[in-house]
């Protein structure tokens, strides 16, 4: 009786919510408060897919739900993105029936990567991706080792970790366990000898702290890592980037599947990957996988593309707070043989919580940026200084960067007729002060 | 002139790095020339080739991995402090100079014994905070930031005043140490970047008080932004 009532309130406040436009974490709050054993006391279907990380979780979990509801399965996911224990408890009573049986053939979980431990007590995923631990809003998260010790607490027996073999950090989670699937990327075209960095979080072991040694580096500290002492060392994969040729935007998987990209960058590729593997896991054929892949990309790439008088541009949308989404984008800009102008904006450091911290800008390689690829340099918004004195400590000549406090002001300078590319490079929370200056796609 | 980077490949979680390089470049655009040298784990060090002192911090376990490796160069770095040269320990690298670390499970770690402070660690919550602190050696406050999972008890010989933020534990208002020139705090990342008037203060220990600060002009205006920003209510 406690089930049936508590799920249809949660369904009610659920109906409610959604005709006032209010967020989803609320009917799952309540719910909680009402019976706080919710969770264990549903019937949960035969999938329950969970998807954590730093970077990518969204991307991740769309292409998943995107393939397995193209090939006839019943899917719920939190796609509005509420990951904290109080979404996941909407999400899962909304998909319920009112005896608390939920309906669908897979339950897909995005889960914030410090909370997970108290969704996932109650409710186990059969299986559990974990894409990449990087310096991600330190501000709140503390540092990596303490997240990936959150994320510990979050693995029960019984699951099955679907990991990131190229990230040293995430590969220590598989660690004596037997049924750990690895996906990661061969050595790629676009691969380093060298890191390629501000910083080098593979330098130490995470388990013994012996430094490592990289036969290659995908990126940052991803890549083919050793340990120099206690053996340890990236896996085989069973499900792997074989290829990318950026130039062309293509990527392939297995040595077979090619899919397309969006934006010629490095940055899907990992999503993709591990939607493929799930994909896999659940039963999917790669051919189909690949194909479902591709549709998916080119209609959802999330690349936003813009007018500013006679100029074009990308914005690419980078997380404030961390430094390998922005070097991600900085590579871009970079390789843009063409020749392009780079806006930067911080404005609002974060727009979920309070901070003025700007540490981060030290640990983005914006030595990229000295590239005779990228022309002028302009950077814009409240932290305009913190930016300006960062770039004083690259070796970007300082006649190529201008700056502004006022974003308009910034885009109104670009605004002149030069003809050459745009890219603007900022995050969710200043996106939308730019773009309401220029022509959208 | 030269400043030593200690551990800056495993203490440098937050951008620290910034912190030595803004100083190098004060002091060479000023009239000496100055080289920052970086030394890690297993690193002999002579602390009389320096004339700056930095370690930066880190992750709790690497904290308790270079405490291993920082009570090799302990006497050394002893005697450099009681030459009153400076040295700035940033985050959770100056806990190390106190009587005990006492871990998240309860393992107790012997710190370098400099002064008579424990620190407690937990792994329940992490404590972050902007920061505003005041203090006697600077005529304006430090502005920064603070990321930690401990306590610190015991602390005699205080720093800062806490204005905003956090202090070294719940029923005090005083955080970080300074004892003849050595100055350690939790405010973490490129603080002397983000305070020219602390780089401004630093320059001139180190090389006396012709200074040519023209470098710091940006990070001038930065930092009445953020403090404009910190001193809002929020």
């Amino acid at each position: 009786m406690k089930v049936f009532f508590t799920v249809l309130i949660c369904k009610l406040l659920r109906f409610v919510g959604r005709l006032i436009g209010k967020g989803s974490s609320f009917p799952g709050q309540i719910a909680l408060k009402i019976c706080p054993d919710i969770l264990s006391r549903v019937k949960l279907p035969e999938f329950i897919i969970a998807v954590t990380g730093s970077n990518g979780k969204t991307s991740t979990v769309e292409m998943i739900a995107h393939i397995l509801m193209k090939n006839g399965k019943t899917v719920s996911w939190n796609r509005e993105g509420s990951n904290q224990i109080e979404g996941v408890t909407t999400l899962v009573l909304s998909s319920s029936t009112l005896s608390g049986k939920v309906k669908s053939d897979i339950l897909l979980i995005e889960s914030d990567e410090r909370f997970a431990r108290y969704t996932f007590k109650y409710i186990k995923p059969t299986h559990y991706v974990i894409t990449n631990l990087y310096r991600d809003q330190l501000t709140r998260n503390g540092h990596p080792e303490w997240v990936y010790d959150a994320i510990a607490d979050s693995i029960y027996d019984g699951t099955q970790l679907i990991l990131n073999a190229d990230d040293p950090l995430v590969s220590r989670f598989g660690i004596g366990r037997d049924n750990v699937v690895w996906f990661g990327a061969d050595k790629l075209s676009t691969d380093t000898e060298n890191l390629v960095s501000a910083y080098n979080d593979g330098a130490y072991c995470p388990v013994c702290k012996a430094p490592m040694t990289y036969s290659t580096y995908h990126y940052n500290h991803i890549g083919h890592f050793k340990c120099t002492k206690c053996g340890y060392k990236r896996s085989d994969t069973a499900y792997t980037i074989t290829a990318v040729d950026l130039d062309k935007g293509v990527m392939e998987i297995d040595g077979k599947y090619q899919i397309s990209l969006a934006l010629k960058s490095l940055y899907n590729i990992y999503n993709i990957l591990s939607a493929y593997t799930v994909a896999r896991i659940v039963g999917i054929d790669g051919a189909e996988i690949a194909r479902d892949m591709g549709d998916y990309v080119l209609k959802n790439g999330r690349v936003i593309t813009f007018e500013l008088g006679n100029r074009t541009g990308t914005l690419l949308t980078s997380k404030h707070e961390n430094s390998i989404s922005y070097d991600q984008s900085l590579r871009v800009a970079s390789a843009y043989k063409d020749g392009c102008d780079v806006l930067i904006i911080v404005d609002a450091v974060s727009r979920k919580y309070f901070t003025s911290d700007v540490s981060w800008l030290w640990d983005i390689d914006f030595d990229m940026l000295n590239s005779p690829n990228v022309g002028e340099i302009v950077l814009a918004g409240k932290y305009v200084n913190d930016l300006g004195m960062r770039f004083s400590f690259t070796g970007i000549p300082s006649d190529k960067i201008k700056l502004f406090e006022d974003i308009p002001e910034a885009v109104d300078y670009l605004d002149n007729g030069s003809g050459r590319y745009i890219y603007a490079i900022t995050c969710f929370s200043d996106k939308g002060k730019f773009l309401a200056k220029v022509k959208g796609e | 002139m030269k400043i030593l980077h200690l551990y800056y490949d495993i203490m440098n979680l937050y951008g620290d790095y910034g912190n030595v390089s803004v100083l190098e470049r004060i002091i060479t655009q000023s009239k000496t020339d100055c080289e920052v040298v970086k030394k890690s784990l297993g690193d002999s060090v002579d602390f009389n080739d320096y004339g700056f002192v930095f370690i930066g911090s880190g992750t709790e376990k690497n904290q308790k991995l270079v405490l291993g490796d920082f009570k090799r160069l302990s006497d050394g770095f002893k005697e450099y402090v009681e030459a009153d040269k400076p040295a700035l320990l940033t985050g959770n690298s100056f806990e190390m100079l106190g009587k005990s670390i006492t871990d998240c499970d309860g393992g107790e770690h012997s710190g370098l014994g400099m002064f008579d402070f424990t620190v407690t660690e937990q792994n329940k919550t992490r404590m972050t905070a902007d920061a505003i602190f005041t203090c006697d050696f600077l005529d304006r406050p430090l502005v920064g930031f603070v990321n930690k999972c401990s306590q610190i008890d015991g602390i005699t010989d205080h720093a800062f005043t806490v204005r905003r933020g956090l202090a070294d534990n719940d029923s005090c208002k005083t955080e970080g140490l300074k004892y003849k020139n050595l100055i350690g705090t939790h405010l973490t990342g490129p603080v002397v970047v983000k305070n020219p008037h602390f780089a401004e203060y630093l320059a001139k220990q180190l090389i006396g008080e012709d200074i040519n600060s023209e470098c710091l002009e940006l990070a001038k205006k930065g930092y009445e932004v953020t403090l404009a920003e910190l001193s809002k209510d929020n």
